[in-house]
């Protein structure tokens, strides 16, 4: 009786993407206002992160669309209660964030620097707006499950926060930037975002009931609990733990979190799929 | 806003014959597609970005084991509370000065967000155009004087225009006269503005239940629970914000 939408495989990666862009911003931000200045090599990453995801996820967005030259027409008006409408402005916003935030963590001027540290304040909200409001656009469609789903956005923003801080600590790693306390500061914050996802995704499930059935049954059901609860989840918690002295089990670890988070919006959004 | 019109679909006068669904083609200029195999002679299953009025045809087991046939012509119900109209990012979708939900073609850019968000499944994407499609209550038909092709061509007046507060007590009174004829579960569906999505432009004669019909009881707007999700959101902002504060602080003070 119902439809789907029908969105692919773009709005999958778009709602991946966005929540990593959403979370390494924050995530950036925090470390920018509250850490020490040897943290700002995070905040750093974590903005010129954010940058080219955010650009990125508006190119998905307008190429998912049935007539990609009209996508100025979600311009035309702005709605407050409109997920899909204050979405798009909300990407636009942020990406203007990136941008500034970006540019302004080569500074050398201190007043400058505590410039960005105040838009990052700023632009922080912008970045747990991007991370969670693709969870509220889903909860609130006529769709089963997807309709149910109360905590849909509050799931996603704990993914996206996660997965914005293993991407970060994947550069780190990467860039060879992980002998100093920030990169065990990083280690801790996803270690927190991840428990409060956990407790969020049992009570999501808890929630909905045999509405959740979609997802814990059927043929997702592998890829929901061995993929994004037991790999995406549990396993990369207890490396994150166990294996805080050692970088390795961390990489690995941030690895298996964005995996996880890409589990997520994959089952999520193709469990409905028209 | 001009007085409200409406469609009355009465199922009882229904005969199956389809010519509304035929004409709906006709008028507007909806293309071929292909068959589909429902298990009856209902067809297609469901509405499509080319069947905006469509004939269902229900077969309900009777006491005595037997088929009764329930047959309903159903439509986009233009509700006065519209999830399509509500989900719709462009203002592409609109309502018309007679109450209607229309969507303008020229503006949609085919998000499909409104697919999801009808309650009654009844927003269809089309593939060639890129554009979400549905009923239009023949806008330009009503706009000029004129019944939806739908009505007009209907040979019973199972479907019947007029204006809405007209046809709601046609309707009441209806429901009274086939009860006492013994048709116990006759019931409307939709024609109460104090009901349901605040009512439907386009309602219903229904002789047994609406799960009967395949339609929802008691359809909700998709968007009531923005606030609550965003605050449920917020919430989980201000907890993993709090955790990653908290991780960055900690050791982090007696650097400067």
């Amino acid at each position: 009786m119902l439809k789907a939408p029908g969105w692919e495989m773009s709005i999958v990666w778009y709602f991946f993407l966005g929540g990593i862009a959403g979370g390494a911003y924050f995530t950036a931000a925090i470390a920018d206002n509250f850490g020490s200045r040897r943290d700002s090599a995070v905040a750093r990453i974590g903005y010129l992160l954010s940058l080219p995801l955010v650009a990125l996820c508006g190119l998905l967005l307008v190429v998912d669309l049935g007539v990609p030259s009209r996508f100025l027409n979600m311009m035309r008006v702005l709605k407050p209660t409109d997920p899909m409408s204050i979405g798009a402005w909300g990407v636009g916003i942020f990406g203007v964030f990136t941008f500034v935030s970006s540019v302004l963590s080569f500074t050398k001027s201190e007043s400058r620097a505590a410039l960005r540290r105040k838009i990052g304040l700023i632009g922080m909200l912008f970045g747990f707006f991007l991370a969670s409001y693709t969870g509220v656009l889903l909860s609130n469609t006529a769709l089963p499950f997807w309709g149910d789903a109360r905590l849909m956005g509050a799931l996603f923003l704990a993914s996206g926060g996660s997965t914005g801080m293993a991407a970060v600590a994947l550069i780190m790693f990467l860039t060879g930037g992980t002998a100093g306390e920030s990169w065990h500061k990083i280690e801790r914050a996803d270690r927190y975002t991840m428990i409060v996802e956990l407790v969020i995704l049992a009570v999501f499930i808890a929630w909905l009931g045999s509405a959740a059935r979609p997802i814990t049954t059927g043929h997702f059901a592998p890829l929901f609990w061995g993929g994004l609860v037991g790999l995406g989840l549990i396993v990369p918690l207890v490396l994150n733990v166990v294996g805080h002295r050692a970088r390795a089990l961390g990489v690995v670890s941030a690895v298996l979190v964005l995996v996880g988070g890409f589990v997520l919006r994959y089952v999520v959004v193709m469990s409905q799929h028209g | 806003m001009a007085r409200t019109l409406a469609m009355f679909t009465d199922t009882s006068l229904c005969i199956g014959c389809r010519a509304c669904q035929v004409a709906c083609k006709q008028w507007n200029e909806l293309g071929l597609e292909q068959p589909e195999w429902t298990g009856g002679y209902q067809n297609h299953a469901h509405f499509t970005d080319k069947t905006f009025r469509l004939v269902r045809f229900v077969e309900e087991p009777k006491p005595n084991g037997d088929l009764a046939w329930l047959l309903m012509s159903d439509v986009c119900k233009h509700c006065a509370q519209a999830g399509c109209l509500e989900a719709c990012p462009t203002g592409a979708i609109y309502r018309t000065e007679y109450g209607t939900v229309n969507i303008n073609q020229d503006v949609c850019n085919g998000c499909r967000y409104c697919v999801s968000s009808c309650p009654f499944g009844v927003v269809a994407f089309n593939e060639q155009t890129g554009t979400a499609t549905k009923c239009t209550f023949c806008n330009d038909r009503i706009h000029n004087g004129l019944s939806p092709a739908c009505a007009k061509a209907c040979p019973t007046e199972s479907i019947q225009f007029g204006f809405r507060d007209e046809l709601v007590a046609k309707a009441e009174k209806r429901v009274e006269t086939l009860k006492a004829m013994g048709f116990k579960e006759a019931q409307l569906y939709g024609a109460d503005s104090g009901g349901f999505l605040g009512g439907l432009n386009a309602f219903f004669l229904l002789l047994s239940k609406p799960s009967v019909y395949n339609l929802p009881a008691d359809p909700k707007l998709p968007q009531r629970n923005v606030v609550v999700d965003s605050l449920l959101s917020i919430g989980s902002a201000l907890v993993v914000g709090l955790g990653a504060l908290l991780a960055f602080r900690e050791r982090g003070k007696g650097d400067n």
